[in-house]
């Protein structure tokens, strides 16, 4: 794979995970995926948008197993430091997935929120079973305790961009995952 | 038994089509310039894939946003009108906007895209493909950027999928007869 986009915004700080990095464990956590469900039988991914979609296709496309692909469209109420946790959904996923198993596959977990209303969504439609994918996670911002099953990284309290994080929609396609400056977010 | 064993034959091995997309990667960022920001509107779900090896390789500062569309009714002729599932989540008023879409066939359901998107004001519309099938063209939309033409084959992998498996398979291949029709 050619090396891209090396110099790096203005706005970035550092580079927190690089591209090899990241592809690493991405392997990783797809030869765990798929020794874990080789025998379950019919397994649907849940990618949350717009975030996750850099992860699942290259999760996706390293898992030895069959699987279905699905997104999930979610928005917040009230956005920023003071979210009360509600969430919108926006577009539903399309695979029945009752009697099959999901894997939730998230870009970020912060104060848990989101996560947590993903699984009691779920949970209420009776899948075989329901765990969750998640690459990077920020244990300091926990509000709510929401289980990750497979965890890429965990990292500290700063805003990260790239590998389908964004801000303002900004930064979203980095190959890498940096850290932005604090004068560009405070 | 692997996905793979379904595959008669591969059309576009992994490789090739990587070099491919970092090549029209290049082809995008000769289009636009830097202040232009372009809005890549993805079409879900077979685009996915592509649109997450396409992004990482462009050098023009872009935003994406999705989009998931179903036909009516059911059976392999498309009338070209569709349902919008999910819309954009912004407004693409006096923006640049690139149509990503993994393959374009009868040209039918991009078309009613672009009309759909044309009235709500874009500065330009443009439409990049990862691949398309000239043969099967019933209405002729003009194609900016596409990455493969290929013959009218039944066509799996990298996003593209039958009853939605073999998406992930990362090239492009021509799926066993016996594995579609059953």
């Amino acid at each position: 794979m050619s090396r891209r986009k090396v110099e790096l915004p203005k706005a970035v700080d550092r580079v927190l995970l690089d591209e090899e990095t990241i592809q690493r464990r991405v392997e990783e956590l797809a030869a765990q995926i798929s020794a874990d469900y080789a025998d379950a039988g019919d397994l649907v991914l849940v990618g949350v948008l717009k975030g996750a979609f850099i992860f699942m296709a290259d999760l996706a496309r390293r898992l030895t197993i069959s699987h279905h692909v699905d997104f999930i469209a979610l928005s917040s109420y009230n956005r920023g430091a003071t979210s009360t946790g509600a969430v919108r959904l926006i577009m539903d996923t399309r695979t029945p997935v009752t009697g099959r198993h999901v894997l939730i596959v998230e870009d970020i977990v912060d104060t848990g929120y989101t996560l947590d209303y993903l699984l009691s969504t779920f949970q209420a439609r009776r899948p075989a079973s329901l765990k969750t994918c998640v690459l990077l996670s920020k244990p300091e911002r926990r509000k709510v305790n929401a289980p990750i099953h497979y965890l890429g990284f965990e990292i500290p309290d700063v805003w990260v961009v790239g590998y389908g994080l964004d801000y303002a929609d900004r930064y979203r396609t980095l190959p890498y995952i940096a850290a932005l400056k604090r004068e560009v977010y405070e | 038994m692997g996905l793979r064993d379904d595959v008669a034959k591969v059309l576009i091995p992994e490789e090739k089509l990587q070099a491919r997309i970092a090549e029209l990667a290049r082809e995008i960022d000769a289009t636009y310039s830097r202040d232009d920001r372009p809005l890549l509107v993805c079409v879900l779900k077979g685009a996915f894939m592509f649109l997450a090896d396409l992004t990482r390789h462009l050098e023009t500062p872009h935003e994406v946003d999705f989009m998931e569309i179903s036909s009516y009714g059911r059976g392999t002729v498309s009338s070209g009108v569709v349902r919008i599932l999910l819309d954009l989540a912004q407004s693409i008023e006096g923006r640049h906007v690139l149509i990503v879409e993994d393959i374009i066939d009868t040209g039918r359901t991009l078309d009613y895209i672009t009309r759909n998107l044309r009235t709500r004001g874009p500065a330009s519309l443009r439409v990049c493909t990862l691949l398309s099938k000239p043969s099967r063209r019933e209405i002729e939309i003009p194609l900016d950027f596409v990455g493969f033409e290929i013959p009218d084959e039944f066509v799996v992998g990298y996003g593209l999928d039958f009853a939605e498996i073999y998406r992930n398979l990362p090239f492009i291949g021509v799926l066993k007869e016996e594995a579609y029709r059953q």
